[in-house]
């Protein structure tokens, strides 16, 4: 009976692509839509944000670290609400981790704050005696990269309507505007301004000469995305 | 013609093999350090503070990954196909020059490629998505090196001479598609230098898929990518070598007619299981972790298959390693796959997930079954490349005891690690507050980092050996072709 | 016996005796959690499942012997037995297939499980085995209680001693330290929304005469504003200070808080509204409930006592 098939093998590979494809055509495709509907009270990342979360990707800190608080008391008691679809309307990659060798980020923002980080980065273990999570002294130095970022909010802005420069509701009824610049130097204009209200809150004087002096280190940027995540 | 003896052509699998050596201790070698980076996270740094950036877990992390999966892996799966295409299809490569142009391109640009993706995965320069971390250039590359090995695939084929297609080929053609399938639909994003009309990084994108679905897209990928790059081409590879080596028939067609399309049908339902009680629909979960075990049938149905090959034969598993090696693959390859469907139950993935025991099960699975095969394939592959004897039994016997118990410590210590922090994560105390803040559960793994530092560095310590008898073999006695009918000659 | 069985059940019982010290040993450990016991249960069954199957077939390898028609083919010298697939197998190999297709049909579907559902329940389940329990916690076992959530939240940044960590964060050994004092008095302070919605004004430090009459003040203050120290409380008075913390620095409701040490209400107050400072900031903790925010304001207060 089947032989036929081992002798056939353009049919041989039909048959293969058939039955590979059935499966990812009738779990995947039917959710589409609606996955992608952001709650109430998500908004899009600003543009230093965005670039945090470059950093964060390209040190894959996902590696060790999740993002996604599962519907247990135990989480739920560690890191808050559990997660929601819509709250990742906007995470292009998603972040979710498979592995927790650190604890999980998804509402950092909630109980960690700037100086924290600052010190936590530059040593972990002079914070968290024990830590084996690496330290990231370079992030001091090394610049971000807003022109990125700023590219991929004008990219999703087109091409997925991400509602930049638009009113999003938010959860106490009110709306809020997440701005982005009209050409790159207004981008670029808009994190230093950004940058500043992080660097007040730290104690690193090269980090505050840097973005006196118009440079965004990469600390400054990461530590915007670990607080905007809540 | 047809009663001549074909003279096969070697050429395109020595170069994927002489890889796969290489690549493989580089690979493993990392994984080591980042094993003993877990134990003592003072060796972040080194080779000093300046270059950290490079050494550290973080970066490494994924050129581990991606250079033993892709690297050691992928072309000892293509060192395989070259040699057993040729064989159970009957048709030199030599008797096409298409062909051969198509196999040397296939593997140069590959490790042009290869090249070019350690130096960029160092950078930083990654998407996040595990295993498919690359960004758009690379995954054109990537398309081009999969599309010319399809080439190569169905050259071979349309010119073959044996009409059946023996249960290897089966195998390799399912590699071969579903990849291609997973690749492109996991990769579809947009460059944003391109998008924003010349702003920023050029090589960089955004994913076409935002949240929840980027997460259903990537781990239907994920998933299927190790069904199809670290099971199906390695089932193909035991497929042969086995028989082939120890001279036994396989035990049962229908069992593997059975096996094959259970697993096409069924491995693709599961890639749920990484999404368990996530915002993924519950629905989906479920299927993901219903399929998990029906997916042990179909999976052990190979494994059987080949353990029943070798029914009888038991005086050749105790004389010959290099059939121990692949009893010992197929072995793990059945615990593994119990170990999986059994860590897809939802509520055991609940303590599982997110912990070493995942961990644990990934290295039982690629040590134990993917690495072992490859190691087989490789020490029967070599003497009939080179018409050399191997060069030294006892040390591949070494070998074998050494790498088994590397593994052995490996799974049994990231086993307990997991168990015992999944548990610790989910404990209250009497007053109904957590027990345990996340450091007191990292603390509590040192030691089970460090044992399973060494089990790693036993096995990177087994390799080097392979390689090392490899090596050796290459400037061996001569032998004659007749004596290489089935099991390799082995020395002393 | 055969090596092999006792090797096997050497094993398999290594495996299990390993991982229960490892979980045994910790807090929580197996309890009634039926999650950890699913799990344990998985493992147990890995092990012994392999240890079984392997056994089978290495015994077959031993003593059986190969046979069966072997079909017409062979490729490159490999043949293939036209034998029928192992029973068991193909037994579970349908069982298995039937079960998956009438779960996807009728299983799911009818069984209409959901994951937020069962958090819900467990919430409560949790919830209401504690609340009965809370009423009673009081005294040295509400410090107690305290310690744990002080430990398991509060240590990374306060250091399990609560010290600080060199000035990383508050030390909470001592009610407060000179340079946040002179802070609140040069630039006024306003975190505690909740509690305190005025706020203190910043400027203070016009009040008094010179920087070494100001020193004087902070020190009495940071000393816990002893009662036989004149001198201190009446520089408290003249900078107005008594006229929101009360003459003893004991607060005053929505005026300003105790200063003179620590109390439930104080802390409370920051676990509230978070506090950004001379120091750093202070995050809010909006996830404890409020038993457990009387628990660890009863265990900081008892530091400085
Ligand atoms: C080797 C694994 C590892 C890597 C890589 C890693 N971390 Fe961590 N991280 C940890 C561990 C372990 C902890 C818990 C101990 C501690 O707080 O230091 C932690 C803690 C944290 C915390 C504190 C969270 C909390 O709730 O206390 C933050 C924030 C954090 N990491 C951010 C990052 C960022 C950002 C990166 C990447 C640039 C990163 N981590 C990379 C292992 C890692
Ligand atoms: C108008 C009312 C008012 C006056 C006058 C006032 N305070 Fe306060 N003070 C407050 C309030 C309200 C707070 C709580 C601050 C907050 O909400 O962050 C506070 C906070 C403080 C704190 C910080 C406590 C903490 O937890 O960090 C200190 C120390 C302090 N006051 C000392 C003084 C001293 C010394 C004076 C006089 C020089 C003074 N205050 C005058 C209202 C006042
Ligand atoms: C992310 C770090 C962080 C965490 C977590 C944290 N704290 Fe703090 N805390 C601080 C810092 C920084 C200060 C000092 C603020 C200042 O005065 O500048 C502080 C100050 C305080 C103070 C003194 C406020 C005052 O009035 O002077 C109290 C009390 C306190 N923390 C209690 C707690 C408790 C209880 C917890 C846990 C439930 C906790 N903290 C967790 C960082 C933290
Ligand atoms: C029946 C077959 C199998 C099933 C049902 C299965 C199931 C699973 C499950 C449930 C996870 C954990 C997901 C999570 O909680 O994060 C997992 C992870 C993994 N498995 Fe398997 N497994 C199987 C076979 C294999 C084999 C043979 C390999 C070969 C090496 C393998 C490699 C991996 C890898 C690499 C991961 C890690 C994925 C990640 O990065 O998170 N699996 N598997
Ligand atoms: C000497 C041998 C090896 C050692 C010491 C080793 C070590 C490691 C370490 C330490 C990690 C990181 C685990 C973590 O983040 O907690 C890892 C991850 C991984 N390794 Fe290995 N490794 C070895 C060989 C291999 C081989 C041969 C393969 C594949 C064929 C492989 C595949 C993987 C995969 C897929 C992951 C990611 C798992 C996940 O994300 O779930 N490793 N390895
Ligand atoms: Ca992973
Ligand atoms: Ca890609
Ligand atoms: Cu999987």
């Amino acid at each position: 009976m089947f032989h036929w098939l081992e002798k056939n093998p353009f049919a041989f590979a039909v048959v293969v692509i058939v039955t590979i494809a059935f499966a990812g055509l009738v779990e995947i495709v039917p959710h589409f839509a609606q996955q992608a509907r952001p709650v109430i009270g998500t908004t899009p990342y600003s543009t230093l944000e965005l670039a945090g979360r470059h950093v964060y990707i390209k040190n894959s800190c996902n590696a060790c670290h999740s993002q996604l608080v599962r519907p247990f008391k135990s989480e739920t008691d560690r890191y808050g609400d559990y997660s929601l679809s819509g709250e990742y309307a906007y995470d292009r990659p998603f972040l979710w981790g498979s592995k927790r060798t650190g604890p999980d980020l998804m509402r950092v923002g909630n109980y960690r704050t700037t100086d924290w980080h600052e010190n936590h980065m530059k040593d972990p273990a002079s914070v968290v005696p024990g830590s084996i999570m690496p330290a990231y002294g370079w992030m001091f130095v090394n610049e971000a990269d807003i022109d990125t970022s700023y590219a991929e909010q004008l990219t999703v802005a087109k091409f997925f309507g991400v509602p930049y420069n638009k009113p999003v509701p938010m959860k106490d009824g009110s709306t809020k505007i997440i701005k982005m610049g009209a050409t790159v130097e207004e981008a670029r204009a808009m994190a230093l301004a950004e940058a500043k209200l992080i660097t007040a809150d730290m104690k690193n004087q090269d980090v505050k000469d840097a973005v006196e002096n118009g440079k965004i280190p990469e600390i400054v940027a990461i530590i915007a995305y670990m607080n905007s995540l809540k | 013609m047809e009663d001549r003896p074909l003279e096969y052509d070697y050429s395109v699998t020595r170069l994927f093999m002489m890889n796969t050596i290489f690549v493989g201790i580089v690979g493993m070698l990392v994984g080591v350090i980042l094993a003993w980076q877990m134990a003592y996270p003072e060796l972040n740094t080194f080779l000093g503070e300046g270059l950290a950036e490079y050494t550290n877990f973080s970066r490494l992390r994924v050129l581990h990954t991606d250079s033993v999966i892709y690297g050691f892996v992928l072309s000892a799966v293509w060192a395989s196909w070259y040699y057993i295409g040729q064989r159970v299809l009957k048709v030199s490569m030599a008797e096409s020059r298409t062909l051969m142009i198509l196999g040397k391109l296939h593997f140069w640009i590959y490790f042009a490629a290869s090249a070019i993706i350690v130096v960029s995965l160092l950078m930083g320069i990654t998407t996040s998505k595990e295993y498919a971390e690359f960004e758009w250039p690379l995954d054109l590359g990537i398309t081009i090196i999969w599309l010319l090995w399809g080439a190569g695939i169905a050259g071979l084929i349309a010119i073959r001479r044996e009409k059946t297609l023996y249960i290897s080929i089966w195998y390799f053609i399912a590699t071969f598609l579903a990849v291609a399938m997973l690749h492109l639909f996991n990769n579809l994003e947009i460059p944003t230098y391109f998008g924003s009309g010349g702003i920023g990084a050029w090589y960089h994108s955004v994913s076409m898929y935002a949240g929840t679905n980027d997460a259903l897209v990537q781990w239907w990928f994920g998933h299927n990518a190790v069904a199809f790059v670290l099971t199906t081409p390695i089932i193909a590879m035991i497929y042969y070598f086995l028989p082939k080596e120890s001279g036994q028939a396989i035990y049962s067609y229908k069992l593997s007619l059975l096996a094959f399309w259970g697993l096409m049908f069924v491995y693709l339902w599961a890639g749920g299981h990484h999404l368990l009680y996530s915002t993924v629909p519950d629905w989906v979960q479920t299927m993901g972790s219903v399929f998990s075990v029906i997916l042990i049938l179909p999976s052990w149905g190979s494994a059987i298959n080949m353990l029943l090959t070798m029914k009888g034969e038991w005086q050749q598993v105790a004389a010959s390693p290099l059939i121990k090696f692949m009893i010992m693959g197929s072995t793990f390859y059945m615990f593994s796959t119990l170990e999986g469907p059994i860590q897809a139950i939802k509520s055991v993935n609940a303590i599982a997930h997110f912990t070493d025991w995942i961990i644990g099960h990934v290295h039982d699975g690629a040590l134990g079954w993917v690495g072992f095969m490859v190691v087989a394939a490789i020490y029967h592959m070599a003497p009939r490349l080179f018409n050399r004897e191997i060069y030294s039994k006892s040390l591949m016997a070494a070998q074998f005891w050494i790498q088994t118990l590397g593994i052995v410590l490996y799974f049994t210590s990231m086993w307990i690690a997991g168990i015992t922090q999944g548990m610790m994560w989910r404990a209250h105390d009497e007053f109904g507050n957590l027990a345990y803040s996340f450091i007191d559960t990292v603390e509590v793994l040192h030691p089970y980092f460090t044992i399973r530092a060494v089990g790693g560095t036993l096995y990177l310590i087994g390799f080097i050996m392979f390689a090392y008898n490899i090596y050796k073999t290459t400037s061996a006695r001569e032998v004659e072709a007749s004596e290489l009918q089935n099991a390799s000659p082995m020395g002393a | 016996m055969n090596k092999l069985y006792i090797w096997a059940v050497v094993f398999a019982a290594l495996m299990i005796v390993l991982t229960y010290l490892s979980v045994g040993t910790t807090e929580g450990g197996l309890n009634d959690d039926v999650v950890n016991q699913l799990a344990v249960a998985g493992a147990v069954a890995l092990v012994v499942i392999s240890v079984f199957v392997v056994v089978k077939y290495v015994r077959q390898m031993q003593v059986d012997t190969a046979d069966g028609d072997l079909a017409e083919e062979s490729w490159d010298g490999i043949g293939e037995y036209l034998n029928e697939v192992p029973k068991g197998w193909a037994i579970l190999y349908i069982l298995t297939m039937i079960w998956g297709m009438w779960y996807f049909t009728m299983g799911y579907p009818v069984n209409a499980y959901s994951q937020i559902g069962e958090y819900n329940e467990d919430v409560a389940a949790h919830d209401a085995k504690f609340a009965a329990e809370y009423k009673g916690i009081t005294g040295n076992r509400l410090v107690e209680m305290g310690e744990s959530v002080f430990l398991a939240e509060c240590k990374v940044c306060h250091g399990i001693s609560a010290d600080g960590i060199d000035g990383k964060a508050a030390n909470l050994n001592q009610r407060i330290e000179a340079v946040a004092v002179k802070h609140a008095i040069m630039n006024g302070a306003n975190n505690f929304t909740t509690d305190f919605p005025g706020g203190m004004p910043p400027g203070l430090n016009y009040m008094f005469a010179s920087e070494a009459e100001l020193d004087e003040l902070v020190n009495y203050v940071v000393a816990g504003m002893p009662a036989d120290d004149t001198r201190g409380a009446e520089l408290f008075a003249q900078g107005t200070c008594n006229g929101c913390h009360g003459d003893t620095g004991e607060g005053m409701p929505y005026a300003g808080p105790k200063i003179n040490g620590y109390d439930i209400a104080t802390v409370s107050s920051v676990l509230k509204d978070g506090k950004k400072g001379a120091i750093g900031t202070m995050p809010k903790f909006e996830r404890l409930n409020a038993k457990q925010i009387e628990a660890v304001s009863a265990y900081i207060t008892s530091l400085s006592k």
